[in-house]
């Protein structure tokens, strides 16, 4: 077991390395930030002075390893933009984006399993079958055209809510939140379906495919014919044998939403990591892109790697090597 | 989906939201873009100086329509070719109660080299080439060589505390000791409160202030960059004042009671601009073959350019009514534009018949750059003057392009004809003509920007005489011709002058649009 | 009805069942088909400035414009007939669809059947790496490609690719090493047929079915991203709009009431998307066999 957690970490450490690589090299191919950076009118003097100062006029390597040493030290650069560190950036961002992406997804699993269940439980009502419609929907239908409506709908025609933005934040332990407010929550509700329904779409189908296959299982047929009541099988036995997948999804989903945000930042305004990184995508300030990226990375890395250990933990053979 | 449905239950939320904003103590302002630092000096950005002008003052004070004023220094005069005498204000004091002086400005000015950002404040202090300081309140400037334009570089240059700044004054410690506040101590109307990357900047009003108190207790920032949710913050009451209304809500606006909407002139105007060299890459006949000439050396297919724009159309249906046709390079009024110039004529039979005489009976295709993503209606404007021209049988593909990718590539003289707005951000012509319509030459320092490699002899020898002529009056009949010559030439085509529309919540706010689009809380005051 | 011919009409009979489908497909073809013969069909040839006037711009459906007929969805900002735009706009999305999807499949199913050929240390190595691709949200990857090649249609379409291959890689993989592991091929690979007979013969038929499930559903994707790139201001020019790009350029007049600019295009859109997905959900559960009855 150590030497397959031994195994795998190594694994990881090799891919952030090979992706830091990439994500380096990759951004920094992207054209020129002094074009952008400098204004229209600089001499070439003033010019060369930024190239120097951004540390652009060292070749390519040299960047990367000065990148990687301040990197393991736990600095990721400074904006180019804003000259200051990019964690201190990205980090008073983080916030916003993960209310946002906390709010959506646990909302995504509890409506979308309570629905699934239903669906699978009675598969054949036409309660379920619109379920399973308003599925099919949310996965088809862009994320980005679901904003549009919704900005549309309620804030255009009906007026009920904001068009964007985030509303007023109160600090809990030094950090901003908009959720306590009814302002914030005002303006966090569409963002907020609008990323929640892909998700909802998809523990729609995990829960009710769940439960039509446990349903038949002998399971559920000796738990009926002890004379249990269907609530009590529902609770006991079903939620119970649904819950190790679905748990599994809302893990990597979790990280998944965050990428996803990107989109639904963008629609709402909403002042989070990834309209951050649309907006410097847009002036090329590469330090930011590359943080993110590789933060991003990380993350990923970081949620494959646990879940490669509980996938170890739970498999009945590597128990079985472990009890033995 | 009417402008009414959309409308009804918005004025309720603007009557019940009127209680909390109307409180004359403090003032919510909701702007497009914010600063990058709390350091005036690290960028040269708009929104970062307007952003700073609350707080620091500038030694030389650019006025509502750019016209140069007093400012910290009271006066200015060239003692000789290459130095210039400032009188500094006396009495003045800084947030923290130390006196302004001549110690002051010396250390701003040297340090803005040091602590600039990649878009660099220096150009606001390049011709310096020394300071000396003579008396608390008088500093001599020193020059390579004649500047007389001195006075207008100096708008920008902010007057920070060389107390209080003096531990933050390197590329490291400069954002961290501005950004807390310890260092971002100025003479301006407020002081540093807090702010956020992106976020808010609150201020708190200076009591102290020379030009007088301030109108509002306290002063909130608000970044809010998309256009519609600016505006639409403006209606829920969450801001009092808003700049850059698009043109796509403009008019919609203009019908509504509740908002009352500020029009200004900016100082950008929309320039084609056609490449005058010899053999010119994105130009080629209708059936793709390459052409014995570049068309755009002759006249007269400038001219036939020129008919072919209909700029009213372009006002009224494009910018949906938020601009002003152009007939040259500098808004009306400013230091060097002329009133001889006429404005061109929309005649698209007569640009075919100047396209014919010119041997381009069956037109010619062209490629036709410009920036999508730069100015209101720049893309737009584009895709229009593409019609215009295909129309007169210049059959025209239009790349309305990111400005990322377009500027670089202008520069490395990629594009035969390309569109993109220029501001005359100092007022006067020195800074546009010199830049755009002398040929490009570094000797001289002039034409820099000339991307199509224009030159007109008589042009430029009327450039170089006004850069060192001190007489006002002889500079600006010396810019007024070359402006006259260099539209004549039609090389540079000015299409529209670009307005910009601020809004208020209806009879709450007096507000005068200034020129440069800043949006000063010190200039803003409530209704009477 | 006589005996059923072909695996492909036996196929055609099952799906014939589903109305819903039926009507999809019904709707992809339409579609398709609007969009290959768009010059025809349209009233107005968008990209053709010479018969766009601003005077016509951003009027509302029904509008008799300068041309002399109806905009029956209206017009753009820049005068263009709205319905003419959507159907070239379909061609471009559909073209970009297909490529996308067609070449990430080439690419995808020749890793996959490598890697479970070949197996060993090659086999760990691609599917590693598609494994971890696969858990990498596809739209970050797509946005950062994009944002690195810089615009234009045969970038986009490689960022898609790189964003979409390796569904079709894992795939491929799953039917091929489980066809692999059968007897017979290992009997055939002791035999002196040729690995490529082998390739083409056995391992590529089986993995068909599947591939084609993922095809249908990839397409619709790579549709759908590129609307989503296209509206991040990340995907095509603005001059030869594709759906996204017309939904992106209308959305500012959203908020000013001028709501067709934006919502048509859209519902071209979803319709599109729907149908294919619709489709593809038929095609795969009649592939799947536990599902059969």
């Amino acid at each position: 077991m150590l030497g397959f957690i031994i195994q795998r970490f190594l694994q990881a450490v090799a891919v952030m390395a090979v992706m830091s690589v990439i994500v380096f090299c990759g951004v920094y191919a992207i054209g020129n930030p002094i074009d952008i950076v400098i204004p229209p009118d600089a001499t070439q003097d003033i010019r060369e002075e930024a190239i120097r100062r951004l540390g652009l006029d060292r070749p390519l390597y040299e960047q990367y390893f000065i990148f990687m040493a301040n990197l393991l030290q736990g600095d990721l650069g400074r904006s180019f933009v804003y000259n200051i560190p990019v964690l201190e950036l990205i980090g008073g961002r983080l916030p916003a984006t993960l209310e946002l992406v906390l709010i959506s997804v646990i909302s995504a699993t509890v409506i979308g399993v309570t629905l699934g269940i239903y669906a699978g439980y009675r598969p054949d009502s036409w309660v379920s079958k619109t379920i399973m419609a308003v599925s099919v929907l949310g996965f088809s239908v862009p994320s980005f055209w679901v904003g549009l409506i919704l900005i549309l709908t309620f804030a255009v025609n009906l007026g009920w809510l904001p068009a964007g933005g985030r509303g007023e934040t109160v600090e809990i332990w030094g950090v901003p939140w908009s959720f306590p407010t009814l302002d914030g929550l005002s303006h966090i509700v569409l963002p907020a379906i609008n990323l929640a329904l892909f998700k909802l779409a998809m523990m729609i189908r995990l829960a009710r495919a769940g439960t039509r296959e446990i349903m038949l299982t002998d399971t559920i047929k000796f738990a009926r014919a002890a004379g249990l009541s269907e609530g009590t099988i529902l609770r006991r036995h079903l939620l119970k044998l649904i819950s190790i997948p679905i748990i599994t999804v809302f893990g990597l989903e979790l990280g998944s939403t965050l990428a996803f945000a990107v989109v639904t930042e963008t629609i709402f305004s909403w002042p989070g990591v990834g309209k951050l990184i649309i907006d410097s995508i847009a002036v090329l300030d590469r330090p930011v892109m590359v943080a993110y990226l590789i933060l991003v990375a990380f993350l990923f890395v970081t949620i494959n790697f646990v879940i490669d250990l509980v996938f170890a933990l739970i498999d009945p053979r590597v128990r079985k090597g472990a009890t033995a | 989906m009417t402008f009414q449905k959309f409308l009804a239950p918005l004025t309720i939320a603007v009557g019940l939201s009127m209680a909390g904003a109307a409180s004359a103590q403090t003032l919510t302002m909701g702007v497009r873009g914010g600063p990058e630092s709390m350091d005036p000096h690290f960028s040269a950005l708009g929104p970062h100086a307007e952003a700073a002008k609350h707080i620091f003052d500038t030694l030389v004070w650019s006025g509502d329509d750019l016209q140069i004023e007093p400012g910290l220094a009271t006066s200015w005069t060239p003692v000789d070719d290459d130095t210039w005498e400032f009188k500094l204000r006396q009495g003045v004091k800084f947030h923290d109660g130390s006196d302004f002086d001549a110690e002051d400005v010396k250390f701003s000015i040297e340090r803005i080299p040091v602590v600039t950002g990649p878009t660099t404040t220096a150009i606001y202090v390049r011709r310096v080439a020394g300071v000396d300081i003579i008396d608390p309140h008088t500093i001599h400037i020193h020059t390579d060589g004649q500047a007389a334009t001195l006075p207008n570089d100096f708008i920008r240059l902010f007057i920070v505390s060389s107390e209080a700044a003096a531990d933050y004054s390197t590329p490291e410690t400069a954002a961290e000791g501005f950004n807390s506040g310890k260092a971002a101590i100025g003479t301006g109307p407020y002081k540093f409160v807090s702010w956020e990357p992106k976020g808010d900047l609150v201020l708190e009003k200076n009591p102290d202030y020379w030009r007088g108190e301030g109108a509002w207790e306290t002063v909130i920032r608000k970044e809010i960059p998309n256009d519609s949710s600016r505006l639409a913050a403006l209606k829920a009451g969450q801001v009092d004042v808003i700049n850059y209304v698009s043109s796509v809500d403009y008019l919609a606006l203009a019908n509504d009671s509740n908002i009352d909407a500020i029009e200004g002139d900016s100082v950008y105007i929309m320039n084609l601009q056609l490449d005058q060299r010899e053999k010119t890459p994105l130009v080629r006949a209708i059936d793709g073959s390459e052409l014995a000439e570049n068309p755009f050396r002759d006249l007269k297919v400038r001219q036939a350019i020129d008919h072919a724009i209909d700029r009213q159309t372009m006002v009224d249906i494009v910018l949906e009514g938020l601009g002003k046709p152009a007939n040259q390079m500098m808004p009306p009024g400013f230091f060097g534009s002329s009133e001889n110039i006429p404005m061109p004529e929309y005649n698209p039979e007569k640009a075919k018949a100047l396209l014919a005489e010119a041997g381009y009976p069956n037109g010619f295709e062209v490629d036709l750059y410009c920036t999508a993503d730069r100015l209101p209606g720049d893309g737009a404007i584009c895709q229009g003057l593409g019609q215009m021209f295909t129309q007169v049988g210049i059959k025209t593909n239009v790349n309305a392009i990111s400005k990322t990718v377009y500027f670089p590539a202008q520069a490395r003289l990629e594009y035969s004809m390309f569109m993109n707005g220029w501001g005359t951000l100092t007022g006067e012509a020195s800074y546009t003509l010199g830049g755009l319509a002398h040929s490009n030459n570094p000797d001289v320092k002039l034409g820099a920007f000339n991307r199509i490699e224009y030159k007109n002899d008589e042009v430029d020898q009327l450039l170089q005489a006004g850069a060192t002529m001190m007489d006002p009056d002889e500079r600006r009949a010396t810019y007024e011709q070359a402006m006259e010559k260099v539209m004549a030439d039609k090389a540079y085509i000015s299409i529209v002058q670009l307005q910009t529309v601020w809004a208020a919540k209806a009879g709450m706010l007096e507000f005068t649009p200034r020129f440069d689009e800043d949006t000063l809380a010190f200039f803003i005051k409530p209704a009477s | 009805m006589s005996q059923p011919a072909s695996p492909l009409h036996r196929f055609w009979v099952e799906f014939r069942e589903n109305r819903i489908a039926v009507v999809a497909l019904v709707v992809v073809v339409i579609m398709i088909l609007l969009a290959l013969f768009a010059n025809l069909v349209s009233p107005q040839n968008p990209y053709d400035l010479a018969n766009l006037s601003l005077m016509d711009s951003r009027r509302p459906p029904g509008f008799v414009g300068s041309g002399g007929y109806t905009h029956l969805l209206g017009t753009d900002p820049q005068g263009r007939d709205l319905l003419s735009a959507i159907f070239y706009g379909l061609r471009i999305s559909i073209q970009i669809g297909l490529a996308a999807g067609f070449v990430s499949l080439t690419i995808g199913t020749a890793l996959g059947i490598l890697a479970a050929y070949v197996g060993g240390r090659i086999e760990a190595l691609i599917m590693r790496l598609v494994d971890l691709q696969l858990s990498f949200p596809a739209i970050l990857l797509a946005l950062v490609i994009v944002a690195l090649l810089g615009q234009g249609k045969a970038q986009l379409i490689g960022a898609l690719v790189a964003a979409q291959y390796a569904y079709f890689a894992r795939t491929a993989y799953g039917a091929a090493k489980a066809e692999r592991g059968k007897d017979y091929i290992e009997a055939a690979v002791a035999t002196p047929l040729s690995s490529r007979q082998i390739v083409w013969r056995h391992l590529l038929p089986n993995c068909t079915p599947p591939l084609i499930v993922v095809a249908t559903v990839q397409i619709a994707n790579s549709i759908s991203l590129e609307a989503t790139l296209s509206f991040l201001g990340l995907g095509l020019p603005v001059t030869e709009p594709s759906l996204g790009m017309l939904i992106s350029n209308g959305f500012p007049y959203m908020m000013s009431g001028r709501y067709w600019i934006s919502v048509y295009p859209g519902v071209a859109l979803i319709i599109l998307i729907v149908a294919i997905n619709i489709v593809g959900d038929q095609v795969r559960d009649q592939f799947n066999p536990r599902l059969r009855k």
